[in-house]
């Protein structure tokens, strides 16, 4: 299975039990996917309910409230705070369909942050880096150590001369070998296995000089794992939260006749009373002769393009919170019985960028089930 | 066909409601963080000093505002009293404000410091507060990381 930063996508779920805060997901009932691409991926999903946490992994994912989508690269990462989620889901890397703000408020809340998963292997290699020298003086061992279990292995440490080498695989002729399961060895070594215990109690076998054994503790600094020296930093304070701001949105005549309109596939313009102008979308008052402006003309519903603009940046779209698929268009033209000058913007069927122009007729293309809102019109296409 | 009182036609007039919610995070910075730890860990209002002007700046800031020093490593320990340097009585109800009217929000001046901190004072009547009120500051039983880990100040 393929690790990213010396972690595995299955390590995330594995620990999800321990990490999960009933307390913090009260009448919480949620269920959230994952669908993870590239090696080490896959299919989960996790239910909260009634403060409880199931963790399942599946071939095809069920119906959830909620699906994240990304690489096993990127969700690692992400978990680890080593790649900006925030980044990551702007640049659609990271892809969020169904109750976005379900899962923000979940998640903080639901489990403690994920750390990585100590593995023996990891242990074994720092094994020269924590080696201290000075204690060593005179000391001529070689130590095996042989692990079982899917994380484990076989190495062979020694020590000579005040130096410390790292080979893979058991030499017979080795002063001491040590047996034991690989997770009563990252147990051992990260404090949560206490070592009186272990040895008394049989999960480790020693075959050679006990002495030796005893000798290595102090041949050794402590392991740290990666990541944890980090925490030992400056404490800095940063709070989160998710502002809920409600909103009213009020259309007034002008933008509630329009709104009428593209239902019934009509395009009204308000038209000024003194200069004659046509506005699109209406509004209530000609802006350059300062008089109100009653009444409505219907326009298009063809219109003439003035100026393309092509977008190759996925940015969100600011009217549904989801990464726009790119190359967009954003499109200006004159509506047909408009004012010249008096443009409209709308975008352009994504099948026409690569023809469009400047002068070209398009038409709007209609939404099947229109309601009065902005979907209601989807976008402009080349007219031929 | 339903009309203002402007004679403007309201029949396609419509509301539409909506909730707006975004991630926020606020950073109280390194210097914040480390005046909020220590009212959370030590019951102990810090201070920076500025070491060409002398003036003790509690809030603490990175820089001076006169020299524009640099002061974040010169912190110095203050007082848990102070002194009333002006305050009013918020008399409105609304969700983000952290009592209900009437409360007393004053500028306080802890002692050794040459600038105040806003703050609520409480164990007193709104009408009996007093500039130059001497007050001392009571913590709060549980931290939220924030300035409320002084839960409030009360008069002598």
């Amino acid at each position: 299975m393929a690790e990213y930063f010396g972690s595995k996508v299955e390590d995330i779920f594995n620990t999800m039990p321990e990490r999960f805060l009933p307390e913090g997901v009260k009448g919480v009932d949620v269920v959230i996917g994952y669908d993870i691409t590239g090696e080490g991926g896959g299919k989960w999903f996790i239910t909260i309910k009634d403060a409880t946490l199931k963790v399942e992994k599946v071939d095809a994912l069920p119906k959830c409230s909620v699906t994240i989508s990304t690489d096993a690269e990127g969700f690692v990462g992400g978990a680890l705070g080593k790649i900006d989620t925030g980044e990551a889901f702007s640049s659609g890397r990271l892809k969020v369909a169904g109750d976005v703000t379900a899962l923000l408020n979940v998640l903080p809340k639901a489990f403690t942050p994920f750390q990585p998963v100590v593995r023996a292997k990891a242990i074994v290699e720092s094994m020269p880096a924590r080696f201290r020298a000075d204690k060593a003086e005179g000391q001529n061992l070689k130590i095996g150590y042989d692990l079982s279990g899917d994380e484990g292995g076989a190495w062979t440490v020694v020590i000579k001369d005040q130096t410390c080498t790292l080979k893979e695989g058991l030499d017979a002729d080795a002063t001491v070998t040590m047996r034991m399961a690989a997770d009563v060895f990252v147990g051992l070594n990260t404090g949560k296995i206490d070592p009186g215990a272990a040895f008394g109690g049989g999960q480790v076998k020693i075959d050679g000089d006990m002495m030796a054994a005893g000798a290595t503790a102090k041949l050794f600094g402590k392991f740290v794992a990666a990541g944890a020296e980090e925490k030992q930093g400056e404490e800095l304070i940063a709070l989160k939260f998710l502002p809920k701001i409600r909103q009213r949105f009020a259309s007034g005549p002008h933008l509630g006749m329009w709104f009428h309109g593209l239902k019934n596939k009509i395009m009204y313009a308000s038209k000024c009373p003194v200069c004659g102008r046509t506005q699109i979308p209406p509004r209530e008052v000609c802006a350059v002769c300062r008089v109100r402006c009653p009444e409505f003309i219907e326009i298009g519903p063809k219109a003439t393009v003035t100026m393309v603009d092509t977008a190759y940046y996925a940015s969100p779209d600011p009217l549904t919170g989801h990464v726009r698929q790119t190359p967009y268009a954003a499109l200006f033209m004159v509506m047909d019985g408009a004012t010249p000058g008096e443009s409209f913007s709308h975008e352009l069927n994504p099948k026409d960028i690569d023809r469009i122009k400047p002068g070209m007729k398009v038409r709007p293309v209609w939404n099947d089930i229109r309601t009065g809102g902005f979907k209601d019109l989807l976008y402009f296409e080349i007219d031929d | 066909m339903s009309v203002s009182a402007r004679n403007v036609d309201l029949t396609h007039c419509f509301v539409e409601e909506g909730s707006l919610s975004l991630p926020v995070q606020a950073f109280a910075g390194r210097v914040g963080s480390k005046f909020i730890i220590s009212l959370r860990d030590q019951n102990k209002i810090l201070g920076v000093k500025c070491p060409k002007c002398n003036k003790v700046y509690c809030p603490p800031r990175e820089y001076c505002e006169k020299d524009l020093t640099k002061l974040d490593e010169n912190w110095v320990e203050l007082a848990n009293e102070g002194v009333i340097t002006n305050f009013t009585i918020v008399n409105y109800n609304d969700k983000h404000l952290p009592r209900k009217a009437p409360y007393c929000l004053a500028m306080i001046k802890v002692e050794g410091a040459d600038t105040p901190i806003a703050h609520i004072v409480e164990g007193v009547e709104v009408e009996q507060v007093k500039i130059g009120m001497r007050v001392k500051a009571v913590y709060a039983k549980e931290t939220t990381n924030t300035i409320l880990d002084i839960d409030h100040f009360e008069p002598l």
